[in-house]
């Protein structure tokens, strides 16, 4: 064990401790999980920078020496984490105000199971650790507000898809001891259909906790239809799928050489998750179920990214998989510190204006508190990937890895790259409305007059600081890639060069190159570029006169402004898309009479209440499968326990007879 | 006296069981006229409007104070999640006049529309009270500049009609002539809207000249583009000789022809034509039932035109084709629409070249609905423009109207129900309403 190791144990340990110290104390719960959350990230920056971290090591029940430890890969992932966790920990102390301190005990058994998987090295411990964070999300899920049952609802159908997970990864996991001999996170060198099925089995295990189509429901439902509390919303959003995202990549490290279809079925999983988790998000309506359709598609698109490298791994294209690996990682990062923030920001909106509801918020969130707002602003930026915040350059990377797709040498996998990149790019204007939706539906919109609440500064600071994060990320992205290079280096198993270079007058190392040649971004001649820009304007406001500034009401086309209910409904803003996507949303019209009315003199037959309603058809399809389910469970139960008690002494008899004679015959 | 030009009830017509609709009730609820779709004739019912009828009176003459402002359309209030109301006009980029729309929407489709009227209300009607015809006949012009001709033949017919006086038959000759001429230019403005709407910007411009010929034309027969003072005693177009008329008949061929070849162009314009088929679908049950008048109702399949059922001369001496069209939609009004204009350019050859010199002879008035009181209808561009007009010792006592405009509003609230925000203009300008006329 070294230091950097002594870290991560104090750490891991450290997250289950503020579970229990949750258990007395809610807030100071939250504070051990907050300096347990620095202590990691301290781990996770050193373990990247100086090659590993080795914490605690104990011989395991097959006689395996097992530890905690911290190679590039899961550096990587502890490192996202850990800003994420610093972030929702401080937030959780001034945001989380219920009766019960129960919330505060599942958030932490939910990051101490967390960084178990990621940090341990034995496939069991990784069980442990999958299970043990399905368990307590389940239980932090249950603590949000609302009405009992749809609670309930909402918990069960993500404990459900955690529990397939679960067995999805179980056999995966069964696979690689039968390959390897081991529970160890290493190698396997077996051919054979063993590695698709570990990979099949993978794919769907860790699909379904990342939220990837035809999995999303697992991702929107529970957050969206418990309107979960806010800390564990971004717990659940950004690090559980993100846990999802390192089993993944886990797997796929140890298994050396992808037939090609592998690449392509990711690819084409990733596409079709970014475009319905897109357009999903602009429209829907939830300050909460809005982010979480596009964690859908952020995954989505950290699947095509792994898609093109798995392709182009398997097409002998080595510098276009490390570029693609590079955007996958990135992606992931990006996504899951962007996503916290506007996770935290949803939980600000509705601690100041009491709803979740878009349409009803309508300015009575107070942009009081600049550092939140800004920090707000950043993220959901980044989530529209607008330059030059991190989702900016993790989209272009991954848009540049599918221009290359026009390099594989099977042509079908040229064709799935080329529908993929469409998707990818539809997807990239459609979550641009969700996300202005959002913006502009919450803290954008002009504050109603005499609402004073204000929220707290400590809900701000921890979104003002995964912001300035996200842009930081994003000017430095060069950086940061040479930084997490070992990463990806350890994914693959050699060392590789982070895909960055200089042209023109950009200086060597300040940009990221796409191929030789092909593209090139420069993330921080953006800013420098807006700054002299800025420069300019603020020289030629400074040198000129001082304008007066008249402030007149806003024109309502000679109306009196702002009459109530005059104003555009978030809905509204995305019914457009509800009507020209209504083959891919099932858009319906639900037109309904609520009763007669006779105002003076007018024909006024009837009120009518008119919904329109789009539906997520993959949510009709488990229905079906629920209710299947149901009538095969009920029929059973009718069949082998209809209440006679004949039937049950009959049963006994040759049970008791059965074993009698299986004991005598061993 | 020429006979009634409507058949006097002697019970109440009952009009919702037997399918005709109302055409005008007084507010004082004295009299009723009734159109009779079935039989083709009117019915004058001495007594209020009953039935549904009753309530399209209702609207129509909600008429408060100079100024104040009131829907005139029905309203079928619409909630519901994302619901909200968005607010056009009155001022406004889409439409000339100052009228407010207010769109019940959750974005993008129009559930409910009501139109607002009441913006430009400048109070004519209550300020004709007490001045002589001839004067008020000069304010009467003014309701709406554009449809001068037609609010004063009605205004004067319904004078006359009251006060028993029989009318020269050139004054009849002259006030078809304006209507006809003055329905050219207005089908013509519509056509102009849409294509502007349709960004049919060289048929835009071609229509606009052409309209603009016609002001023109007007202002060389009638002394004034808008035909002010044009119908009135001593008027210009009384010194006009063969030559003249030669000259407009001739004047006017040319315009025929170039409508001919533009109407042509437009059809043959898929911008244009996507854009108002299917539009705004008025269907024959709703153009009835709330009181379609117009080429809103004949392009809803219903023939009904006030110059053949209601016929004054010179329209009972010429030959007058009636275009109709069942479709309903915009694209079908404004096709109706364009079939007037050839119509009313071929009314004008025969009436021009059928006048020989001065015109003599009298024609007596229509007898009055009620002592001292006139009613009098005429087809104007947008449809059946109703007068009813008091006068006691040659002052007026009191004037009522019922507009074209007043009742088209329902169908358009009724027929847009259902489009998108961008049919609105369409749908708008294919009725060819006035919020002048309506507010009056």
């Amino acid at each position: 064990m070294d230091l950097l190791g002594g870290v991560l144990t104090a750490a891991t340990v450290g997250f289950f401790a503020a579970a229990g110290t949750g258990a007395a104390h809610r807030t100071a719960g939250y504070a051990v999980a907050l300096a347990a959350s620095v202590l990691l990230f301290v781990a996770s920056v050193g373990a990247l920078a100086f090659g590993g971290a080795h914490g605690i090591a104990w011989v395991g029940p097959l006689g395996e020496t097992e530890s905690l430890a911290l190679d590039g890969l899961s550096a990587f992932f502890t490192l996202a984490a850990s800003i994420v966790w610093i972030a929702t920990s401080a937030y959780s102390i001034y945001y989380d105000d219920q009766s019960s301190s129960l919330l505060s005990v599942f958030y932490g058994l939910t990051l101490g199971a967390i960084a178990l998987l990621i940090a341990c090295t034995s496939w069991v411990y990784f069980l442990v650790g999958w299970e043990t964070m399905t368990l307590a999300s389940y239980g932090m899920i249950l603590q949000a507000r609302g009405p009992s049952g749809r609670v309930f609802d909402a918990a069960f159908v993500f404990l459900a898809f955690g529990e397939a997970s679960t067995l999805f990864v179980l056999v995966a996991v069964a696979g690689l001891r039968f390959a390897s001999g081991s529970f160890l996170e290493a190698a396997v060198s077996s051919g054979g259909i063993l590695p698709s099925v570990v990979f099949a089995c993978a794919l769907v295990g860790f699909g379904l906790k990342m939220g990837v189509a035809p999995f999303h429901m697992s991702e929107w439902l529970p957050i969206a239809h418990s309107s979960a509390p806010s800390n564990a919303s971004a717990v659940l959003s950004s690090t559980l799928t993100l846990a999802g995202v390192y089993g993944l990549f886990r797997v796929l490290s140890v298994l050396s050489g992808p037939p090609i279809w592998w690449g392509a079925v990711t690819l084409g999983i990733g596409a079709v998750s970014v475009l319905l988790g897109a357009l999903f998000a602009s429209v829907s309506e939830h300050t909460k179920g809005l982010p979480a359709y596009s964690t859908i598609e952020n995954n989505g698109l950290v699947l095509v990214a792994l898609g093109i490298a798995l392709i182009a791994r398997a097409d002998g294209l080595t510098d276009l998989m490390v570029f693609a690996l590079f955007a996958a990682f990135y992606q992931a990062l990006a996504h899951a510190l962007a996503k916290t923030a506007v996770f935290l920001a949803a939980g600000y909106v509705e601690h100041s204006a009491h709803t979740f509801d878009l349409n009803s918020i309508r300015g009575r969130v107070k942009g009081s508190d600049p550092a939140g707002f800004a920090g707000t602003v950043a993220a959901v930026l980044s989530l529209a990937a607008a330059p030059p915040l991190a989702g900016f350059v993790s989209e272009w990377m991954i848009l540049e890895a599918l221009f290359q797709s026009y390099r594989f040498t099977p042509q079908a996998t040229q064709f799935i790259g080329l529908v993929a990149g469409a998707a990818v790019a539809l997807a990239a204007g459609l979550i641009l409305v969700a996300m202005v939706k959002f913006l502009g539906f919450t803290l954008l919109w002009k504050p109603a007059p005499g609402d004073t609440a204000r929220p707290t500064r400590g809900l701000g600071v921890p979104i003002a600081f995964v912001g300035a994060v996200v842009l930081g990320i994003g000017v430095g992205a060069p950086w940061v890639l040479r930084f997490v290079a070992p990463s990806v280096g350890a994914f693959l198993g050699t060392p590789v060069a982070a895909p960055v270079g200089g042209l023109l007058s950009v200086p060597n190392g300040w940009s990221i190159l796409s191929g030789s040649p092909f593209g090139i971004l420069s993330p921080p001649v953006i800013p420098l570029a807006l700054a002299a820009g800025g420069a300019v304007a603020f020289g030629y406001y400074a040198l000129g006169r001082r304008a007066g500034s008249r402030r007149v009401p806003t024109w309502m086309a000679g109306s009196p402004e702002g009459r109530p209910g005059e104003t555009y409904s978030s809905f509204g803003y995305s019914t457009g898309i509800r009507i020209m996507m209504d083959s891919v949303l099932w858009t319906r019209e639900i037109r309904t009479r609520s009763g007669d009315v006779t105002t003076a003199g007018i024909a006024s037959p009837a009120v009518y209440n008119v919904e329109l309603e789009v539906l997520d058809v993959f949510k009709l399809f488990y229905d079906r499968l629920v209710r299947f389910g149901d009538a095969v469970a009920f029929g059973l139960k009718r069949a082998v326990m209809p209440g006679r008690l004949g039937q049950y002494l009959v049963y006994v008899l040759f049970a008791t007879l059965f074993v009698v004679i299986y004991v005598a015959a061993a | 006296m020429t006979a009634a030009p409507w058949t006097v009830a002697d019970r109440d017509p009952s009009p919702w069981e037997t399918g005709p609709v109302a055409a005008y009730g007084a507010r004082d609820g004295t009299l009723t006229l009734y159109n009779d779709y079935a039989s083709g004739r009117a019915i004058l019912w001495p007594g209020p409007a009953a039935g549904r009828a009753s309530e399209l009176v209702a609207l129509w003459n909600r008429r408060g104070n100079a100024g104040r402002l009131r829907p005139v359309g029905p309203s079928e209030p619409v909630e519901g999640y994302g619901v909200f109301t968005f607010p056009y006009g009155p001022i406004s980029m889409g439409v000339p006049e100052s009228g407010r729309f207010d769109v019940r929407t959750y974005g993008e489709r129009i559930l409910e529309i009501t139109p607002t009227a009441g913006f430009k209300d400048r109070g004519i009607l209550a300020a004709l009270v007490g001045r002589s015809v001839p004067d008020a006949t000069l304010a009467i012009e003014r309701v709406a500049g554009h449809l001068s001709a037609a609010h004063v033949s009605a205004f004067l017919a319904a004078c006359e009609s009251a006060e028993g006086r029989d009318v020269p038959t050139t004054e009849l000759w002259v006030r078809a002539l304006a209507q006809e001429l003055q329905r050219i230019y207005n089908h013509v403005h519509v056509i102009a809207r849409i294509a502007e709407a349709a960004s049919q910007n060289v048929g835009l411009a071609q229509t606009h000249a052409l309209a603009e010929e016609v002001l023109r034309l007007q202002a060389a027969l009638f002394g004034h583009r808008w035909m002010f003072g044009g119908l009135v005693d001593g008027a210009a177009l009384r010194k006009l000789g063969p030559r003249e008329r030669d000259a407009a008949a001739a004047t006017l061929r040319r315009l025929a022809d170039q409508f001919e070849e533009l109407w042509t162009l437009f059809l043959d314009s898929r911008t244009f034509v996507d854009r108002i088929q299917a539009t705004c679908v008025v269907d024959r049950e709703t153009a009835l039932r709330w009181g379609a008048v117009g080429p809103t109702l004949r392009a809803s399949g219903v023939p009904w035109d006030d110059r053949l059922r209601q016929a004054v001369p010179p329209y009972t001496d010429l030959y007058l084709e009636l275009p109709k069209e069942s479709d309903g939609d915009a694209l079908s009004r404004v096709v109706v629409r364009a079939e007037e204009v050839r119509a009313s350019f071929l009314l004008l050859e025969q009436l021009l070249s059928r006048w020989k010199g001065e015109i003599g002879g009298r024609e007596p008035a229509a007898p009055p609905a009620a002592p001292g009181r006139g009613l009098a209808r005429v087809e104007a561009p947008s449809g059946d423009l109703v007068y009813d007009v008091t006068v006691r010792d040659g002052t007026i006592r009191h004037v009522g109207m019922r507009t074209p405009s007043h009742a088209n509003w329902p169908a358009f609230a009724v027929g847009l129900k259902g489009g998108v925000f961008t049919d609105f203009h369409f749908a708008y300008e294919s009725f060819g309403f006035s919020f002048a006329e309506t507010d009056g």
